[in-house]
């Protein structure tokens, strides 16, 4: 058997070398063809081990004793599907939808993908990953569609002055309108309203002269980096109250300003339909800039 | 215009993006380069289809890095930069405007996109007072030999004070307030194209051109950390560089014109889309535009082991790197310089003192060895 | 590039195989040395990947981080790297010998030292940078690391500090020594390639240099020798074996990671002892020796400093440390250069081809001329030597002669082809010239523009008195706390 393995780790040695050359002499069939062939090596190769070892009891192939039928697919990537639903160990597992929108509601303001993982991993138990929010706002628009407002709330998209849906803002649609759309001063005035938020959520967690989690305090140093007054001289962790109050007081200079602009842009939102008001529209025009009539993109 | 098309033959021109831009720069002495270029040809393809496919490839593992510093640069509406903005230039609190001009719905053209970009930029700097926003994925346009290139910065251009600046993210470190020269002067021969198209599309506007800062932005992770460390880079001259080398091709016509009729580079691609030229009449198409060879090529050109074969076909010092050929006053061949070594070979006009001192080379090797 | 090593890579390119710039060895080369190959994850300034090391050629020790991005994998293997570099250089430092000094208190130097041989230039940048990101690093404390990882930091900073030092062995690129010893029918450049460098000087049985040099060129037979991986390998081979190492964490992932590294080194491994065994077969220059000695007492002076729990070096030099090595180092550079060329008269040739050395043969001797009189009488023989060389030194000019070395002559008059010195230093005290130190008539000499005496260092003041115009005094504590901290990621 074990033979076996050493042809099959030749010929997977020996295919990658005529990959790399397939590669340099850009020949994108051959390549292909070659990368097909090497993964049919590797599944054999990973059949083949699993049947030369015997499955001991806490090893991490134990899973596969039925012959190898989920086989890992090695050098392939993770294959859909294996990513374990069940994060933290602790607590019954919540929807990805669900995860996202508890994180959303701590911040409170439309928030992009990194940001909405790197809150939930400090903040919330279990893992949350980019790639399981990549369709999530199709999905919601799909279901909207099909039967408008029967959730009770759905994750939507922030707008842009376009009345577009921005590329990578989640945000919730029982928002107000206001709070959904983004001007070129929301995205300081949204991150540091975050700050604000993250900030107390650590106070709540630490409570009085406790210490929060070493992951919550790491995010909230993160945020405090670029936030003027908020970092202490020296080094160490900075204390969530004076983040807040930093934060404060750099959205006491944007406020007005973006809640005008913010404002005009919810208004120009008027004309869009119900599903457009929350998964965007269509219309290129500058909404600040005033001009109803826009172009309709083809 | 119709002439460069020919030379492509039936397929789009390949766009050029700024880090080919500032290839040109490299050896703009380079004929054979100037014509591929300026008529779009896929140099890459070229040279795999000839036999001597091009040494570079970039690993996964830089592009994933650099890609996550990018994001980290910029995530929160380019928070991070804003901190380092506010340190460098003194950006006051106020400021703090983001716009993303690549956010715009479905999917939409290149040129669309410029428009919208154009747009803003147009009102920004019609604009009274400063509102210091940051343009994040703005796209800018550059005519290459008649060519429309956008070019997508990963950097940002904001305003302040009334003038532009063009930031550039590079993932190279800078360790204790060093970076590698070679890559400093690659970014900002890079940066450098945004700023000349930038200019340029000011200009068209009715704007001051010079409203756009010839020093940009350099934003790179510091020491081993991935915290993020901004300077200012002056580009003066690798704009003047850049503007004679565009000027050149501009003239890539009279190369052009003095080309026989009917001379492609085309690959002639097959129904599989792999090339069926056949090679050795591609290669005499090549070989009709001049190359100028040197050793750097091989860092920066797609074509360089072509070239270089070529070179060493004909026997010529230029294999041999630019020093080499410094001290050899500008013999062109390897048999010419020995021959003047060895006194085979009279020296012709202006020869004479290169042909003295390898003479003398010649006679105190023997001796010493 | 001068005439003579054009003319070298003209002849290379002719006759298909390297030519030589020297007929001796102008590096030292350790009865021991250590072979280091530093591999560093792409895109990354400090990320290693791996090290191939060690002292035999037939046991390389294979150091490899399965995820270079994992902190605690990196200083694991920064420990790791410890481990078998320190007991090397420590092990240098057992044997002593007293050194005597006239007007100071003698010192401890070692009768040996480490030399670690890196594949290229690159590879020794990326020991300095190696040692930049472990030498601040604290044995306890927050992110606290294995106590060896931060000593390890100082060596690999020492060495790489040295290396920059002209005519220093210690830390030494095979590039670079085989360049100094050879000219090949490519470019600098191409040169850098040690595969494509050694196959121009040693190709192999049935196949030219020019060929061997091509065939180097190719990252499938020769995987580039670091400290950057050939893209194609990371894309293939490297990048699926970490990702499964990063989804399993388990022991076979990390020995297929390992795998895919060693097939990336084995290869360079064998060419860097290559490389070396070239080096081996030149016979070394009288200069070398007296350089070596230099490193062991460099050697023996950081080790001491070491040991006495000097802080870690600097970031940056202050004013008076920057000025000091600054000259330190010029005056290395020249002394380097005159050895070289009184050892190996292939390096002369240069000097002879620029007017600043010639050659030529004695046609008349003075050998008892003296001038002044009385208790000023003053021995000063006179030379005249017939010359082909365009000679290019002012009367005047102060000589030396690779023939006898320490002898001084001073440029009387050059004309036609002849040229008139006298004889100045290191002929006898005598009445008359102690036998043989004058050149007879019909003798073949060299005369030569450099000298190699010692030039006394230039007056500094101590650091603690570096003037305001300069930054003033350095600050006590150089290694910042953030330092420790500092991410290394």
């Amino acid at each position: 058997m074990s033979e076996r393995l050493d042809e099959l780790e030749e010929r997977i040695s020996a295919l990658r070398g005529e990959i790399r050359r397939a590669v340099r002499a850009r020949e994108s069939a051959l390549t292909r063809s070659l990368r097909a062939d090497l993964r049919t090596a590797e599944r054999a190769w990973d059949l083949a081990l699993a049947a030369h070892e015997p499955p001991s009891p806490g090893e991490p192939h134990d899973s596969r004793a039925g012959g190898g039928a989920s086989a890992r697919g090695r050098g392939a990537g993770p294959p859909p599907g294996r990513e374990p639903e069940a994060g933290g160990g602790a607590g019954p597992m919540l929807p990805v939808r669900e995860r996202v929108h508890q994180a959303l509601t701590l911040l409170g303001v439309p928030s992009a993908a990194r940001m909405l993982v790197a809150v939930h991993g400090a903040l919330r138990a279990g893992p949350l990953k980019g790639t399981q929010l990549a369709s999530l706002r199709r999905d919601e628009e799909r279901s909207f569609r099909s039967s408008p407002f029967a959730r009770p709330y759905y994750l939507c998209a922030a707008l842009t002055d376009r009345l577009s849906a921005s590329r990578g803002l989640f945000a919730v649609s029982t928002w107000p309108l206001e709070r959904r759309v983004v001007g070129p001063l929301s995205a300081r005035v949204d991150f540091l309203t975050s700050a604000v938020r993250v900030a107390e959520h650590v106070q709540r967690i630490s409570g009085p002269g406790g210490e929060a989690p070493p992951a919550a305090r790491r995010l909230l140093a993160r945020m405090a980096q670029s936030i003027p007054g908020a970092v202490p001289a020296g080094s160490g962790f900075p204390g969530a109250e004076a983040v807040a109050r930093a934060a404060r007081a750099e959205l006491d200079v944007h406020a007005a300003d973006d809640a005008a602009a913010r404002a005009e842009i919810a208004r120009a939102c008027e004309r869009l339909t119900d599903a457009e008001r929350l998964f965007g529209g269509t219309i290129l025009s500058l909404a600040a800039a005033g001009r109803p009539g826009a172009e309709r993109e083809t | 215009m119709d002439r460069l098309d020919t030379l492509r033959g039936p397929v789009p021109p390949r766009p050029h993006d700024a880090r080919a831009i500032a290839a040109l720069a490299a050896n703009p002495g380079c004929e054979r380069r100037a014509v591929l270029d300026a008529a779009g040809v896929d140099k890459d393809a070229t040279a795999a289809h000839l036999g001597f496919p091009a040494p570079f490839g970039q690993s996964a593992f830089a592009i994933t890095r650099g890609n996550a510093f990018e994001a980290l640069v910029k995530e929160n509406g380019c928070a991070e930069l804003l901190r380092l903005l506010r340190d460098l230039l003194g950006l006051p609190v106020e400021s703090a405007g983001y716009t993303d001009l690549g956010d715009m719905a479905g999917d939409p053209p290149a040129h669309r996109r410029h428009e919208h970009t154009r747009r803003l930029i147009d009102r920004s700097a019609a604009e009274a007072d400063d509102d210091g926003t940051l343009y994040d994925h703005p796209l800018l346009r550059l005519e290459i030999a008649g060519h429309t290139a956008y070019l997508e910065p990963d950097v940002v251009a904001f305003r302040l004070g009334g003038a532009f600046h063009v930031v550039e993210v590079k993932s190279f470190a800078v360790v204790d307030g060093q970076a590698e020269p070679e890559k400093v002067a690659a970014a900002a021969r890079q940066a450098a194209v945004y700023v000349l198209a930038l200019r340029t599309m000011l200009e068209e506007l009715g704007h001051d051109p010079l409203r756009v800062s010839h020093e940009i932005v350099l934003v790179c992770p510091e020491n081993f950390a991935n915290r993020p460390v901004a300077t200012l880079v002056d580009v003066r001259r690798e704009l003047a560089v850049l503007r004679r080398q565009l000027a050149r091709m501009t003239r890539v016509g009279r190369i052009v014109d003095a080309l026989p009729p009917g001379l492609t580079f085309d690959l002639a691609p097959g129904p599989d889309g792999a090339p069926a030229r056949p090679v050795a009449e591609l290669r005499d198409a090549v070989r009709r535009v001049d190359a100028r060879y040197a050793p750097e090529c091989l860092s920066t050109c797609d074509l360089c082991f072509f070239c270089r074969d070529e070179a060493a076909g004909r026997g010529s010092t230029e294999l041999l790197g630019r020093q080499v050929r410094d001290a050899l006053g500008g013999v062109a061949t390897v048999d010419e310089a020995l021959g003047l070594a060895d006194g085979s070979i009279a020296p012709g006009e202006g020869q004479e003192e290169i042909a003295r001192l390898l003479r003398l080379a010649g006679r105190v090797y023997a001796e010493a060895g | 590039m001068s005439t003579l090593a054009a003319l070298a890579r003209l002849r290379a390119v002719r006759t298909g195989t390297a030519q030589r710039l020297a007929t001796v060895r102008h590096c030292h080369l350790s009865d021991r040395p250590m072979v280091l190959i530093p591999l560093r994850m792409a895109g990354e300034a400090a990320a290693p990947l791996a090290v191939m090391a060690g002292t035999d050629p037939a046991r390389p020790r294979l150091l490899v981080v399965p995820q270079p991005r994992d902190r605690d994998l990196r200083f694991g293997f920064a420990a790791e790297l410890a481990g078998v570099l320190l007991p090397y250089i420590e092990g240098m430092q057992k044997a002593t010998e007293t050194v005597e000094r006239r007007g100071a208190e003698p010192y401890e130097r070692s009768v040996d030292a480490p030399q670690i041989i890196v594949p290229n230039a690159g590879s020794a940048a990326f020991v300095r940078m190696l040692g930049r990101s472990t030498r601040f690093r604290r044995a306890e404390g927050p992110y606290a690391v294995h106590p060896s990882v931060p000593t390890l930091g100082r060596w690999l900073t020492y060495l790489g500090q040295r290396a920059q030092h002209p005519g220093s062995s210690l830390l030494l690129a095979a590039t670079e020594a085989l360049s100094l010893h050879w000219a090949t029918g490519q470019s600098r450049l191409e040169d850098a390639n040690l595969a494509s460098l050694v196959g121009w000087i040693d190709p192999p049985a049935g196949m030219s240099g020019a060929q061997a040099a091509r065939e180097a060129e190719d990252p499938l037979v020769w995987p580039p020798a670091g400290p950057a991986t050939d893209p194609g390998f990371d894309n293939e081979v490297l990048a699926p074996a970490i990702r499964a190492y990063e989804e399993t964490r388990s022991e076979r992932a990390a020995a297929r990671v390992r795998e895919a590294v060693r097939s990336q080194l084995d290869p360079v491994w064998r060419l860097v002892w290559r490389a070396v065994g070239l080096l081996e077969a030149l016979p070394a220059a009288p200069g070398v020796a007296s350089r070596w000695e230099a490193d062991r007492g460099s050697f023996s002076a950081f080790a001491a400093q070491l040991a006495e729990g000097a802080p870690p070096q600097p970031k940056r030099d202050g004013a008076v440390g920057a000025a000091s090595r600054l000259a330190r180092m010029e005056r290395a550079r020249s002394s380097y250069d005159a050895q070289r060329a009184y050892d190996d008269a292939l390096v002369m040739a240069e000097y002879r081809l620029t007017g600043e050395a010639f050659a030529g043969t004695v046609v008349a001797a003075e050998p008892d001329r003296a001038e002044g009189e009385g208790r000023g009488r003053k021995l000063r023989p006179l030379v005249t030597v017939r010359t082909g060389d365009p000679v290019r030194v002012a009367p005047g000019t102060r000589l030396g002669t690779p023939q006898r070395r320490g002898q001084q002559a001073e440029v009387v008059s050059v004309a036609g082809g002849e040229v008139t010195l006298k004889i100045v230093k290191g002929m006898g005290r005598g009445a008359s010239a102690t036998p043989g130190a004058v050149p007879e008539v019909g003798e073949p000499v060299c005369y030569a523009a450099l000298l190699e005496e010692f030039q006394p260092p230039p007056a500094l003041p101590a650091p603690e008195d570096t003037p305001w115009t300069h930054g003033g005094p350095p600050p006590e504590n150089p290694p910042e706390a953030e330092s420790s901290e500092e991410e290394w990621s």
